[in-house]
């Protein structure tokens, strides 16, 4: 009996052993040839006389999915075949990413490089998970993307904290407005120009309306109403990160003349619809007219993809009482302040943001906003990087703070959506929202 | 090919073995203390479970608890603060009640609606038809499906103008002159459609589990009752319901606990801020989107009260209703 326990015991043990499932482990390390030129794009990475034969492996994730993944990897190659001294490692994590991201900082087991929303850089750095890199990029003299006085300020901005540097932005896109100029043909409206405003817009989004049909525009939360406040001359955080003036006549006047709009079947796709067809794909398939996206939505080139989808171009948005302010979403690669590898972190985080400025439009920089670079990256482009390039100048991200989630979630809860469903009108949630959202600003 | 993943393999290899060993090991030192062997093998062979379960579950339970009373937002080390996350749920958080209100209404509303719906289809499953067997699995299917899967269905279903629901609705509303209900949009009918939705789960799951306990029913009862004359009905309220009593009981308990920890379908289905965030979502919200994770834990400790509570008074209740055969009456 004593055998036979033992023998079930060994038996057991030797299976654990051998049913061990491997998990997914980041690619293998493709092999340098000499054939993988480096691209000229990405300067070659000074390495010191003392550099140890073996590159350091550093880990990068990302939120990218299979298809941006192929692609980031394109890039991470040329990166790493021109650099001796670090070879990166793509850890993407396409589903809830800063779950992950916040878990695996949270265990000490983070990545040396990360992929942070411009939301999320303020928070993190504030939290003291990001490495602060301003002495790194004071001494590199070298290197072009790390020349602070080529980016744009407002996109650069989004990556300090309290004077300091916390990561490179590797994108910003601003809104630009996709029409579709067969629905204004068939109307006998002309295409939209800079002359436009938001009285031509609505105007036109009415003319454009065939109820049940098609719609003049659609909003549903995006574009954010943010645009519309900035361009009436008002903002929601002041620049001093000190008061949250949304009941400002200004603020209140582009929040009102936002919900005039939204799920107005005058005007716009109601909410029902939205969520019934999808809201980009409305556009695509040619039931909206006029419809806000960030500059590298393939909106404008889908129909070269396939041909059921309609043919869209671009234009500036309308401008309002003050000015053309357009949203622009940006992203950075920041390094993980628990990185056992500051330099070699530091340098490939530099050679990477090099290698995305010439991936993904619009790259951050007043050196690489042109015609050229951005057809170079998306060919489908062509006709639409004019129009882009002058959005630039306008674009501005979100002004954040260290509790944005929590601004956040003031804002929307409690303001934009009793707004957005005609609880209220902009004026009387503004007065009773401000407080709250001014409680959450830093002390 | 195998060069790339040897490193990690031998990770595995060396968990596997070193697991192997502490088993060796556990089985020769509970020998060695005078335990027989059958239960020394059978100790040493629940030593991974025991490992996993107090590594992986009793560990973070703790901890959790530990965080509950701490400010800790994940990237800094957790600050104690006694019990201001406890105090903040009632006092100082505009979203907590109005999470906990639609949690409840939705238990409320979903559980005695589930539970009657599967004891009827049930009891129809019972009787001696044709094809049985196809049925019992056509009514199966929906337990065994994905949650994420059943949402974005539902979705479709449920959709205004094209769904499933409203086009089988719509001779009914067009007769009334009523509109086309928008579900997921219209801030009153949210909770209806979640409710709705859930039936699907609790249909196929409880369905069956009662169905065993209905076909567990000894026919010599029905024999009895239909000799003293009882009918249909009478045989449905003093036999089946009676001696199924415990079954009942326990989907109950499963479908209370289930409702108050709904959270795979409102985080698929977009629904309006105003119809609130079931108090799961909100959790999960805390945690990760608002680097709160202290408050959260708070929230997942009183969530568990909540659930412990009402589990004890449904069990307080079943000395009026459940029925044990052989459980002597007092």
């Amino acid at each position: 009996m004593r055998h036979k326990s033992l023998l079930i015991l060994v038996a057991f043990a030797l299976a654990l052993t051998a049913c061990a499932a491997p998990t997914p482990t980041p690619a293998p390390k493709p092999e340098p040839t000499k054939a993988v030129a480096a691209p000229t794009a990405v300067p070659p990475t000074p390495v010191p006389p003392t550099a140890a034969p073996q590159k350091v492996k550093i880990r990068l994730t990302t939120w990218a999915g299979a298809d941006e993944s192929k692609e980031l990897q394109a890039v991470i190659d040329k990166v790493n075949a021109a650099s001796s001294t670090f070879e990166i490692v793509h850890e993407p994590v396409p589903a809830d990413y800063y779950t992950k991201l916040q878990t695996s900082i949270a265990g000490g087991t983070a990545a040396d490089l990360m992929w942070l929303s411009h939301e999320e850089i303020i928070g993190y750095a504030s939290r003291g998970a990001l490495l602060d890199i301003t002495e790194f990029l004071k001494a590199d003299k070298t290197n072009p993307a790390a020349k602070l006085d080529d980016y744009f300020e407002p996109v650069l901005a989004s990556c300090q904290y309290q004077g300091k540097y916390y990561g490179l932005p590797w994108i910003a896109q601003p809104v630009v407005m996709f029409y579709n100029p067969e629905l204004f043909a068939k109307a006998g409206i002309k295409e939209p120009d800079e002359t436009w405003d938001w009285a031509t817009f609505k105007d036109v989004a009415k003319r454009l309306t065939i109820p049940g049909q098609q719609w003049g525009t659609s909003f549903n939360g995006w574009p954010p109403p943010h645009m519309w406040v900035w361009q009436a001359g008002g903002e929601v955080i002041s620049p001093d990160l000190k008061t949250c003036p949304v009941d400002s006549p200004e603020a209140i006047q582009g929040l009102q003349f936002y919900a005039d709009i939204i799920y107005n079947p005058e005007y716009a796709v109601p909410e029902e619809v939205i969520k019934e067809q999808g809201f980009g794909e409305m556009a695509k398939a040619g039931k909206v007219a006029m419809f806000f996206g960030g500059a590298s939505d393939d909106l404008d080139y889908a129909y070269t993809k396939d041909p059921k989808n309609a043919k869209l171009k671009v234009a500036l948005v309308p401008k309002g009482p003050a000015g053309r302010a357009t949203f622009a979403w940006s992203a950075a690669t920041s390094i993980w302040s628990g990185t056992k590898n500051k330099q070699a972190a530091y340098e490939a985080l530099v050679a990477l943001t090099e290698g995305i400025h010439h991936w993904k439009i619009v790259a951050p920089r007043k050196s690489l906003a042109n015609v050229e670079t951005i057809v170079a990256s998306v060919p489908g482009k062509k006709d639409s990087a004019a129009t882009i390039l002058k959005a630039l100048p306008d674009m501005r991200p979100f002004r954040v703070i260290p509790k944005y989630g929590d601004w956040n979630d003031v804002f929307w809860n409690q303001f934009m959506d009793p707004l957005f469903h005609k609880k209220g009108t902009a004026a009387d949630l503004a007065k009773a929202v401000r407080p709250k959202l001014e409680a959450t600003l830093p002390k | 090919m195998i060069g790339t993943y040897a490193y990690t393999l031998s990770h595995y290899f060396l968990v596997g073995a070193g697991l192997g060993l502490a088993m060796l090991a556990v089985y020769g030192l509970l020998r060695l203390l005078g335990v027989k062997g059958e239960a020394a093998t059978g100790l040493a062979l629940i030593l991974p479970w025991l490992l996993g379960f107090l590594i992986w579950t009793l560990d973070p339970i703790l901890a959790s608890l530990y965080i509950s009373f701490t400010d800790y937002d994940v990237l800094q080390p957790p600050q104690w603060v006694g019990i201001a996350n406890y105090r903040t749920m009632f006092t100082a958080d505009p979203d907590f009640l109005p999470s906990m209100r639609i949690t409840f209404l939705y238990g409320l509303l979903s559980v005695p609606l589930g539970l009657a719906g599967a004891l009827g289809t049930a009891l129809l499953l019972a009787q001696d038809i044709k094809g049985i067997g196809i049925w019992r699995t056509i009514y199966y299917l929906p337990a065994v499906l994905p949650a994420a899967a059943t949402a974005v269905l539902w979705r479709w279903m449920l959709s205004p103008s094209a769904g499933l629901i409203n086009t089988l609705l719509s001779p009914l509303l067009n007769l009334f002159g009523l509109p086309r209900p928008a579900w997921f949009t219209d801030v009153r009918l949210v909770l209806p459609s979640y409710v709705i939705m859930s039936l699907w789960g609790i249909f196929g799951a409880n369905t069956v589990i009662l169905l065993a306990g209905i076909k567990n029913i000894p026919r010599h009862l029905y024999e009895a009752a239909e000799i003293d004359g009882a009918g249909s009905w009478v045989r449905l309220f003093h036999v089946t319901l009676p001696m199924l009593s415990p079954t009942l009981f326990y989907t109950l308990v499963m479908g209370i606990i289930g409702a108050m920890q709904v959270f795979t379908q409102p985080m698929f289905i977009d629904a309006p801020r105003q119809a609130g965030i079931f108090i799961n979502v909100y959790i999960y919200q805390q945690a990760f989107s608002r680097f709160r994770m202290g408050y959260a834990s708070a929230l997942g400790w009183w969530l568990l009260l909540v659930i412990l509570l009402l589990t004890l008074l449904v069990f307080r209740s079943s000395a009026a209703w459940v029925y044990y055969e052989g459980e002597r009456r007092r």
